[in-house]
């Protein structure tokens, strides 16, 4: 998937652990864990809209694309 | 679910377990009715009132014919009998939306359509040779319920699709 998470580098600078972050946000940390690790095939607006909220950051920073990923692919 | 349809999932299974055994019974007295139609003379025709000597020159072997179709049906339904448990223990699991059960009810609806076909290979052999009895006419509910199972499998085939869709989605 060249569509790269960035949830881990997000927390580190809040210094906010996963499970904070699934408490504040209300999704599971199985879920989390899998968006984190970037297992996940898609991902809801209204998970985005709910984690953007509460890292105070934007969708932006939470995801990038990586061409060359795509290339490999 | 609603509780309709959990009582009827409930009582699903042991209703499979008993037509299965039905089924098996039932293709096992047409093979000894077969069998014994070689050995015994006369038999079961004299025991049916039937008179083969003012009948067709086929009829035995026409009843015969019928007797193989019979035992070809059950064996047909044991595979849609196993089939449909598969999907009621999927059901029972809470996860029947998969490509598997598609594929299963596909086959069912392949299945049911070659039972109907052998109807009429019955109806046309007893048609054929004037056997006596009632054999029942074609209707039109066991090609609705073929048609319902194609459907019904395109829509599970679907479901699945969308199914793994959401897999994965956060």
């Amino acid at each position: 998937m060249a569509i790269l998470i960035r949830l881990d580098e997000q927390l580190h600078a809040r210094r906010m652990t996963l499970t904070q972050l699934s408490e504040r946000v209300d999704i599971t940390l199985a879920n989390l864990s899998i968006l984190k690790t970037g297992k996940a095939k898609a991902i809801r607006f209204s998970t985005l809209e709910a984690i953007c909220a509460a890292l105070e950051c934007q969708p932006g920073d939470l995801l990038a694309f990586d061409a060359l990923q795509q290339i490999k692919e | 679910m609603n509780r309709t349809s959990a009582q009827a999932l409930s009582v699903a299974r042991p209703i499979i377990a008993g037509l299965t055994v039905l089924n098996i019974f039932y293709a096992l007295s047409i093979t000894v009715l077969l069998c014994a139609s070689f050995v015994t003379e006369g038999w079961p025709w004299k025991q049916l009132g039937f008179d083969l000597a003012t009948m067709h020159a086929q009829a035995a072997n026409g009843l015969r014919a019928i007797m193989v179709i019979g035992m070809t049906g059950a064996a047909i339904v044991h595979t849609i009998l196993r089939r449909l448990r598969v999907i009621v223990d999927t059901v029972r699991a809470g996860d029947p939306f998969i490509l598997d059960n598609a594929r299963r009810l596909h086959l069912i609806a392949w299945s049911v359509l070659g039972i109907e076909l052998l109807r009429i290979l019955v109806l046309a052999i007893a048609t054929g040779m004037s056997l006596p009895g009632q054999m029942g006419g074609l209707t039109p509910a066991p090609w609705l319920a073929v048609l319902l199972l194609f459907v019904l499998s395109g829509v599970f085939t679907q479901g699945a699709r969308m199914r793994a869709d959401l897999d994965g989605t956060v």
